[in-house]
């Protein structure tokens, strides 16, 4: 989990030229300032890199923090898992 | 300098093959959305669109010809030869050395180039050899082309390519050659189709469709939906029109452009008021006066909002006054072909006194808190109206209209 965590952030960090040493998993997504061209390139990579969709305006997720996207892609990432496993 | 009469009108969409179809169920204020018919739902996340439907292009063309038409030529064919023939006009003579053909579309022959590629890189193993019409086919130009041969018109023609404001680009500069003189009649129009899985992907990737329906400046809207479609219009002299006792179904009073120069995704409030306000001053239109405007209006966040925020600069008090209404709610977002399908909604509009609502509305948005005549079409006779259109990239054409009198 800390795995994913990391690489988020590498993503987050990469895709928005910020500075990696400023993201901890308290960080506000709104003191990001993300555009939003760069917030479509950060959900593209996650979608690539954890191959997992990630829905649009989905009102279930509430995002404020690195945390809760990281929370949310380990949910993305169990509910894939739990279809996978139920299709048997 | 001329006063430009509509005469005519032909559209294509997911309401409908033509006018009438297309028109009642906007006042009916059904929509032509629903489960993705031309892509495969395993491929897709979002799995709707505003697709034409019992369109068989055979009925229309003959196959020889078919071979000539990527799909975005055949809707702009039909929607043309639909336009003429309400108009009654005719071009022989000097007429057809005189009338201009401006068609609009975003992103041209999108089946012929998909399928060009597929056939280059698809799974079923790869040819380097292509289709020999290809090229013909996917050209954005091609739809303008094939409309001046379909009436033998040999005036001015070209295609207009700026995203989603392309079809009012369009319609906008051919009503200025017969205003100023430069054409004496034109077909003007735009048309799209490139509900692809391409595009579809594409348009995915970049999280701006709605995966439930189109829902413009409502609370709980969740972005756009891709639609197809083509419409052509009849410009004319008014004297002309007049003169053969021709239906002016509309004039054409007014168009105004403006760019953002801001960014190639996010609008701006200052360029589409601009465009509005511009548009108000070459119809000669006194803000006041307009009556209905019909909507850019995608179901995106960022659109519903910032176009609010311009309809109160463009218009200041008046705002409160004006019907709004999106029909993307309808025939979703035909992209280049939008605002020639949204000029026939317009037209109607005024010709009519029935102003189509914007369907699929749920509750309001503290940033969108106009009148945008949810739900029921409205009877109201309108002196004026305006038809908006704002591209990706910053591009603003608006077309006025007034009430023929």
């Amino acid at each position: 989990m800390a795995d994913i965590a990391e690489r988020i952030m590498d993503i987050i960090a990469k895709e928005a030229k910020l500075d990696r040493a400023r993201l901890t998993l308290d960080t506000r997504l709104d003191e990001l300032k993300i555009e939003s061209l760069d917030l479509v390139q950060i959900l593209f990579a996650i979608e690539d890199q954890f191959d997992v969709y990630v829905p649009y305006n989905d009102e279930s997720y509430k995002l404020e923090t690195l945390r809760d996207v990281v929370d949310g892609v380990n949910r993305l990432i169990a509910e894939k898992q739990a279809e996978a496993t139920g299709k048997g | 300098m001329h006063r430009v009469a509509i005469t005519g009108l032909g559209c294509i969409s997911a309401l409908g093959n033509d006018v009438a179809s297309f028109w009642s169920a906007l006042k009916a204020g059904q929509s032509g959305i629903g489960p993705v018919v031309a892509v495969p739902h395993q491929h897709l996340n979002i799995k709707i669109a505003a697709e034409v439907k019992n369109f068989d292009p055979a009925q229309h063309f003959d196959e020889k010809r078919l071979l000539l038409l990527d799909r975005f030529s055949q809707f702009a064919l039909l929607a043309a030869r639909e336009a003429v023939k309400a108009s009654g006009i005719s071009f022989k003579g000097d007429l057809g050395r005189e009338t201009a053909v401006i068609i609009g579309t975003g992103a041209g022959g999108m089946n012929t180039l998909e399928d060009a590629y597929a056939r280059l890189h698809g799974h079923n193993g790869s040819s380097s050899r292509q289709i020999p019409l290809t090229i013909p086919r996917l050209m954005v130009s091609a739809a303008a082309s094939h409309v001046t041969m379909e009436f033998g018109v040999t005036g001015p023609s070209f295609a207009v390519s700026s995203a989603c404001s392309s079809a009012n680009h369009a319609i906008g500069e051919a009503f200025w050659m017969v205003k100023t003189g430069r054409a004496r009649a034109a077909l003007a129009g735009g048309s799209e189709a490139c509900i692809t899985l391409g595009t579809m992907k594409a348009w995915e990737a970049l999280r701006v469709l709605a995966p439930d329906t189109c829902r413009p400046f409502s609370g709980g809207r969740k972005g756009m939906v891709l639609g197809e479609g083509g419409g052509v219009a009849v410009l004319e002299r008014m004297e002309d029109a007049r003169a053969r006792g021709a239906v002016i179904l509309a004039e054409l009073a007014g168009f105004g452009m403006t760019s953002d120069a801001g960014d190639i995704v996010q609008p701006s409030d200052a360029g589409a008021a601009g465009a509005m306000s511009k548009a108000m001053q070459d119809g000669q239109i006194d803000p006041g006066d307009v009556g209905y405007v019909n909507a850019h209006g995608t179901g995106t966040m960022a659109n519903d909002a910032t176009e609010t925020r311009a309809l109160k600069l463009a218009f200041g008090n008046h705002v409160r006054k004006l019907m709004i209404s999106s029909t993307k709610s309808m025939h979703g977002h035909v992209l280049g072909g939008a605002g020639a399908i949204e000029l026939v909604a317009a037209t109607m509009a005024v010709h009519e006194g029935v102003i189509p609502p914007t369907a699929n509305y749920q509750r309001p948005d503290p940033a969108c808190d106009l009148d945008y005549v949810p739900g029921t079409a409205r009877e109201a006779r309108v002196d004026a109206a305006l038809s908006n259109s704002f591209a990706f990239g910053g591009l603003n054409a608006v077309l006025a209209l007034k009430r023929a009198a």
